[in-house]
């Protein structure tokens, strides 16, 4: 209590002098709790960024496979290939069938990992159903015999084909539960009536469908109303399957692709022609029980990116590079990458503030000691102990540097975010992405390479989609806030720097003595 | 040492080891001091004068001798020397030495707190000393540096006695003040001696206050003798 008092006399009474060093020290105070802001900011926001970003991974078809593929389908003539199918055994039809799915086991086996957390699995194919008409197929056909057998005949990915389309082919989508749907998490579709297709329609192949709100109107169909689709491949009393509509979607957002491009693939099947079924009903219909276009999964941070892509190399060993996995890792990158740089920046910032925070305190000390030895002298004569001249010492400096670090959370939060906004570099990857996907040439060479895109994930709201920059944007702007943690920080800094600065006046006052100081004139 | 001889140094020795060689500052002094008298040690500058009064106020410590305080000698290393500061002697220097940024009363007041002295029977002591010193009134409140070189004398005085030592130790006490002040200062320390009954060592080159001492000793060289009994 003592000390308390005679300590914080002293530092009223050496104003002048203790001024000085606070002003200096709130200087490098308010630069260091800023930086600090900014670093505890970025980190915070990449947490966040891990918790939706970065955590997504697919097996699918390699790139490179895909690649492969459609230039020797380039190569052929459409003579070579009709006299293919036509010569095909039922064997050969149906290994040519999976060449391009992925077997379930695979995706199944990967599952298994520790870091996943949820699984899904998709089927994504063309299903003739008799009774409906496709009108954009039938666009298509139209437009193809105004230019005769033009531009390879469309998409050899994903198990997708012109080959035995007809203008009632439709897209179907399975997957294990409907309201997992990629389309339907991000809002692109939403549920309009009825009910969407449970886990239990999965388990049970429950051969129930959801469809769009303009194709039910168009063709009279309501929820409880039956469609027959064709089963691939299949002919007599097996070959047709009465689907059950229990759902019907509508379609919120349209996506970027539609509007961008007229001979993509994914016009193939804008809104209105796609179904939604359990991926075991899809499976039957497209003829191919253990095989599926993708594996999904959401595993616990990006940080064990290098993990699953092990786990996965183990898995996929023997199947050479025709399956890969493929993570939203770039999209983590675009977004937090800004943030990383503002961060480090931040913590070298952190670190040489710090660091002039201990110089200042330390030369302020070293003037100040020496200046008031003959008070020291005075006060061990008259009876004080070291301790007590150390307390009282300690008190002062603890002042000083309480002083400056309130001024400084004070100033922080004035400038804590400009320094944010000015640290984070101008992020152009958004502007510069999408210019790039608008941009990609007409035509199936741009559309095939956007198409084996790694960006093309399931994830992303359907399955040509790449629609992040609505995070990109939220990512762009850090938000220097004030947090707890920072004031925690605060108080360890003071703590800090005012044993840096005890450093001085503790040796100087242990080893004084007093004879020295006090016959001096 | 009888009744009234509370301080008594015997063959203390003290050398100051410089580059020039070794300084004995200190040559095997013995000499005592009592109670109510004002015992004077006067000497030529550099023989050793205020290393020996240091010495007493335990600040310096000799290679020999001994310095029995009370009957207890405080060269012994089990002796708690703060608490012989505080308890058994003030000092008086010759340029004041009073913390330039504590007001009048506050200086008298620290040497009281650093012994744990209540806040209210430190301010009524030390306004009481003061009083007693005729520091009063507005100089209370007075820094050193806006108080004449008799008014610090004065509030040094009343500081070195706040916690009531049984010695004081006097170096210079005129040394930087005029004559006629110099002369009250003088006055006051006897008086301490005389009507206070304290053991007051004074140490100065100013042989004038051989006057009003009770005992001399004359110090040359680091060697001491008395010269008055
Ligand atoms: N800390 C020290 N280191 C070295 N020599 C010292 C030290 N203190 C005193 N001396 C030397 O010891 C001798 C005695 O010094 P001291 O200060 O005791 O003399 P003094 O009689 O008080 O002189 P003055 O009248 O000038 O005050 C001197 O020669 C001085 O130079
Ligand atoms: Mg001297």
């Amino acid at each position: 209590m003592r000390i308390f008092h005679r300590g914080f006399r002293s530092f009223r009474r050496n104003y002048t002098r203790n001024i000085i060093v606070v002003v200096l020290l709130f200087v490098c105070l308010t630069f260091s709790m800023s930086m600090l802001a900014v670093k505890l900011a970025a980190d915070n926001q990449m947490q966040t960024i891990k918790g939706t970003v970065g955590n997504y991974a697919e097996i699918k078809l390699s790139s490179a496979y895909q690649m492969k593929q459609f230039e020797a389908e380039r190569q052929r003539t459409a003579a070579e290939r009709a006299a293919e199918a036509r010569s095909m055994t039922t064997a050969q039809e149906q290994a040519n069938r999976v060449s391009d799915l992925v077997p379930a086991t695979l995706a199944d086996e990967f599952s298994k990992d520790n870091h996943i957390q949820t699984y899904d699995e998709v089927l994504e194919t063309n299903v003739t159903v008799p009774g409906l008409t496709n009108t954009n197929m039938q666009q298509l056909f139209q437009l193809r015999q105004g230019n005769g057998e033009g531009q390879g005949g469309g998409g050899g990915g994903r198990g997708l084909g012109t080959g035995g389309m007809t203008q009632n082919s439709f897209y179907f989508a399975g997957n294990t539960n409907g309201a997992s749907a990629s389309d339907f998490t991000t809002g692109a579709k939403k549920l309009i009536s009825g009910k969407q297709f449970t886990y239990e329609d999965y388990k049970n192949a429950n051969p129930v469908v959801v469809i769009e709100k303009n194709l039910a109107s168009q063709n009279s169909l309501k929820v409880g109303d039956t469609v027959e689709a064709q089963v691939s491949g299949a002919s007599g009393v097996a070959s047709t399957i009465d689907l059950k509509i229990i759902g019907i979607y509508e379609t919120v957002q349209t996506q970027q692709q539609s509007q961008s491009s007229s001979s993509s693939v994914s016009s193939f099947n804008p809104a209105g022609n796609e179904f939604f079924a359990p991926l075991s009903v899809v499976q039957k219909l497209n003829s191919t029980p253990a095989y599926v276009s993708l594996g999904s999964y959401y595993f616990d941070s990006v940080d064990n990116t290098a993990a699953l892509k092990a786990t996965f190399k183990k898995d996929a060993s023997g199947t050479g590079d025709k399956y890969e996995l493929a993570t939203d890792l770039s999209d983590y990158q675009a977004i937090a990458d800004p943030l990383l740089k503002a961060r480090n920046t931040s913590v070298i910032g952190l670190a040489g503030a710090l660091g002039a925070c201990a110089v200042i305190i330390l030369l302020a000390m070293v003037i100040i000691v020496s200046n008031r030895t003959r008070e020291l002298g005075i006060l061990k004569a008259i009876g004080s102990t070291d301790r007590q001249v150390i307390g009282q010492f300690a008190v002062e400096i603890l002042c000083v540097c309480l002083v400056a670090i309130i001024l400084a959370m004070g100033a922080t939060a004035l400038i804590g975010q400009s320094l944010g906004n000015w640290l984070l570099p101008k992020s152009t990857s958004t502007s510069s992405q999408q210019a790039a996907s608008q941009s990609a040439p007409g035509g199936f060479g741009g559309a095939a390479s956007r198409f084996l895109n790694q960006d093309n994930l399931y994830k992303n709201g359907g399955r040509f989609s790449f629609n992040s920059a609505s995070q990109k944007q939220q990512a762009a702007k850090l938000n220097v806030v004030y947090r707890g943690s920072l004031f925690l920080y605060g108080i360890l800094i003071l703590v800090g720097i005012s044993l840096v600065g005890m450093a001085i006046p503790v040796f100087w006052i242990i080893r004084l003595r007093p004879a020295r100081v006090l016959s001096m004139e | 040492m009888t009744e009234q001889e509370i301080l008594s140094a015997t063959d203390v020795s003290k050398t100051f080891q410089v580059k020039a060689g070794d300084v004995t500052a200190v040559d095997s002094v013995s000499f005592t001091a009592g109670r109510g008298q004002v015992t004077t040690i006067v000497g030529p500058s550099g023989s050793g004068k205020t290393t020996l009064l240091y010495i007493v106020g335990s600040l310096e410590k000799p290679e020999t001798g001994a310095i029995e305080v009370a009957g207890s000698n405080i060269l012994d290393p089990a002796t708690d020397l703060v608490r012989y500061r505080r308890k058994h002697v003030g000092f008086v220097f010759q340029f004041f030495n009073l913390i330039p940024t504590l007001t009048a009363l506050e200086n008298v007041m620290l040497p009281m707190d650093l012994a744990g002295v209540s806040p209210e029977e430190q301010n009524r002591r030390a306004s009481e000393l003061l009083d007693g010193m005729g520091v009063s009134g507005r100089l209370l409140k007075a820094r050193p540096n806006k108080m004449s070189g008799g008014e610090n004398q004065r509030v040094a005085i009343a500081r070195a006695l706040a916690n009531d030592p049984d010695i004081i130790l006097a170096d210079e006490p005129t040394g930087n003040l005029d004559t006629a002040t110099g002369r009250t200062v003088i006055d006051i320390l006897s008086r301490l001696a005389h009507e206070s009954d304290k053991c007051v060592l004074m140490v100065t080159h100013d042989e004038s206050v051989l006057d009003v001492s009770d005992r001399a000793f004359r110090m040359v060289d680091g060697h001491l003798n008395e010269i008055r009994a």
